[in-house]
């Protein structure tokens, strides 16, 4: 072989394993961040506050990517408290982006169950009642929801939601409601 | 007779009996799900046996004897099966289960600890498919048995189902100028049935074809007993982005099955004293939904492509492109299944053209065009 020729197969040899490494790193999805622990006092030395810096992801008209916001919790003494706080966050949205809920959602009840990694998340009944319908909003809501949850609390591997208390087999007729769901970062838009 | 000669015979008897091959104790049991109907013949010990299928009768030969708890048990509660009896004759015994009407097996297979010979039966329209396989003497090995018997073989598409999304009650997505995707959804099935039927000849059956409320569960039911090969699940999409538009179709995922639940199923597999009773953890029936899928997963894709090809082609709109979902009523089709988003009826500029009897014509036709370049490919592999 001509040492020119050794030349040009090197480099391309070279220039293939860039673009491999390139495309690794581009591909490589979110998997979740640790939420920064702020402590506050109240300027007069007195009481010290806790808070907790998370992450939140709305829905766009400019993008089809959650699009991240930041925001603080006070730190509650119990998790689950803290879960409520946060996924009550989701639920009033953000003026700026759009929160793929019906109006008037509350959030019933919350419980995570530690041995399967699982939140249940137990919405008023008026989530599937006034649920516009499609698809696309159905899947919206579930990973918008189930996204923003796993990727902020590590010890969350899936969510399974419920309406008005029980199982409910869809929230508009398309996607199984009953089976829990696991969060699928490709929804989510990092800056 | 001597007292003697009694007790002489008796130790002969008593001496005998351990060498005698001991009848083989086999219980049944069955349960109806949607679509399809689970015939389990169980015993403690594995067995050699034949299977002879007809319409009326499925018919289990075993080369010894059987210990069946009476001659003639009626099934109480079951859509499909009236009686199982058992003969006894000299080559051995046979126990017969009687259908109500023509039925057919859509898949046996054998399962170890304890040893179990399953069926699962469907309603036949007209003739049963030719009987299965039976293996020529009881599965040896673990992993023999726990295989499912080879799938019949695949024969032409001859039924299709259309299911147009939602109907009665159930509105579906509703636009801004107050369109509602129930009634879209119709409309295009009804054009598809009819470019179907007149240029093909094959059997449609539709899950709905009035405005009627039907239930999830029950359009799967309905293309799985009617033996339907493909099932088209036609839509109308909705987003909470108003500027969302375009179309898209979906064939179902698999991915995100719970590995938690998936352990869960083996095990009740293996160790669930009535399988019927294990099947009602809702988890373990959605992997076995899955399952019934699973099989035609990669037909379902290749069917969602050839469609949204067409889309693309014959709307102009926004190719979405083909995307995958855990939608309810395609986890339970056991035959290719896909649902069509056709475009956004939250989107006002799709909304108008929804309204368009021209545009619900292209939509028909852009399906039909996929459906037939599907069914040629497909029908072409099997020569």
């Amino acid at each position: 072989m001509k040492k020119g020729t050794r030349a040009w197969l090197a480099a391309g040899a070279a220039a293939l394993v860039l673009a491999a490494a390139l495309f690794l790193l581009l591909r490589r999805r979110p998997q979740g961040f640790v939420p920064e622990l702020l402590s506050r006092d109240d300027g007069r030395g007195g009481a010290v506050a806790e808070f907790i810096k998370v992450k939140l992801f709305f829905l766009s008209e400019t993008s089809r990517y959650l699009q991240p916001v930041y925001r603080e919790i006070e730190m509650p003494e119990a998790r689950e408290e803290l879960y409520r706080r946060f996924v009550s966050l989701l639920l009033v949205g953000d003026g700026a982006h759009i929160a793929p809920v019906p109006a008037g959602v509350q959030l019933r009840s919350l419980h995570y169950l530690a041995g399967r990694q699982m939140l249940l998340l137990d919405f008023s009944e008026s989530l599937a009642g006034a649920f516009p319908g499609g698809t696309a909003a159905e899947l919206e809501f579930i990973y918008y929801m189930v996204d923003n949850v796993c990727y902020n609390f590590r010890e969350i591997k899936k969510v399974k939601f419920l309406i008005g208390g029980n199982e409910s087999k869809s929230l508009a007729g398309h996607i199984d409601l009953e089976r829990p769901f696991f969060p699928d970062f490709t929804w989510i838009q990092e800056p | 007779m001597k007292k003697s000669i009694k007790a002489g015979l008796l130790c002969a008897v008593l001496l005998a009996a351990p060498l005698l091959p001991a009848p083989l104790g086999i219980s049944f049991r069955s349960f109806d799900h949607e679509g399809y109907t689970r015939v389990v013949f169980q015993s403690d010990r594995a067995f050699a046996y034949s299977v002879d299928v007809q319409e009326d009768r499925l018919q289990l030969r075993l080369n010894g004897r059987a210990d069946f708890p009476a001659p003639a048990v009626a099934v109480a509660n079951s859509l499909l099966l009236e009686k199982v009896t058992c003969e006894q004759r000299d080559e051995g015994s046979v126990l017969t289960v009687h259908f109500r009407g023509a039925a057919a097996v859509r898949k046996s297979f054998v399962l170890e600890k304890p040893f179990r010979v399953v069926f699962d039966l469907v309603r036949a329209e007209k003739q049963a498919p030719a009987p299965p396989q039976a293996p020529p003497e009881a599965a040896k090995s673990k992993a023999a048995a726990e295989e499912p018997a080879p799938a019949p073989r695949p024969r032409p598409i001859e039924t299709i189902c259309l299911d147009p999304g939602h109907g009665g009650e159930d509105f579906g997505a509703i636009g801004r100028s107050k369109l509602k995707e129930k009634d879209v959804t119709l409309k295009i099935a009804l054009k598809l049935k009819k470019l179907i039927e007149s240029r093909t000849g094959l059997r449609v059956i539709m899950t709905r074809d009035k405005d009627s409320e039907v239930s999830l569960n029950t359009r799967a039911s309905i293309a799985n007993n009617q033996l339907g090969q493909m099932f088209i699940s036609i839509h109308a999409n909705s987003s909470f982005r108003k500027s969302a538009y375009g179309s898209e179709t979906y064939f179902v995922s698999l991915q995100a099955t719970d590995p938690e639940a998936l352990e869960l199923a083996q095990k009740e597999n293996q160790n669930a004293e009535d399988p019927g009773e294990a099947i009602q953890n809702d988890e373990l029936k959605m992997i076995l939904w899955n399952m019934a899928q699973t099989e035609h997963i990669r037909e379902s894709s290749k069917l969602a492509e050839a469609i949204q090809n067409e889309l693309n082609q014959l709307l102009g709109t926004r190719d979405r492109g083909v995307k995958q979902a855990p939608f309810r009523v395609l986890m339970r089709t056991a035959m290719p299944a896909v649902l069509i988003e056709a475009v956004f009826i939250s989107n006002p500029s799709e909304e108008r053209k929804l309204q368009s009897d021209d545009f619900l014509d292209k939509i028909a036709q852009a399906i039909y065009n996929g459906v037939s370049k599907f069914i040629y490919a497909y029908n072409g592999s099997l020569k």
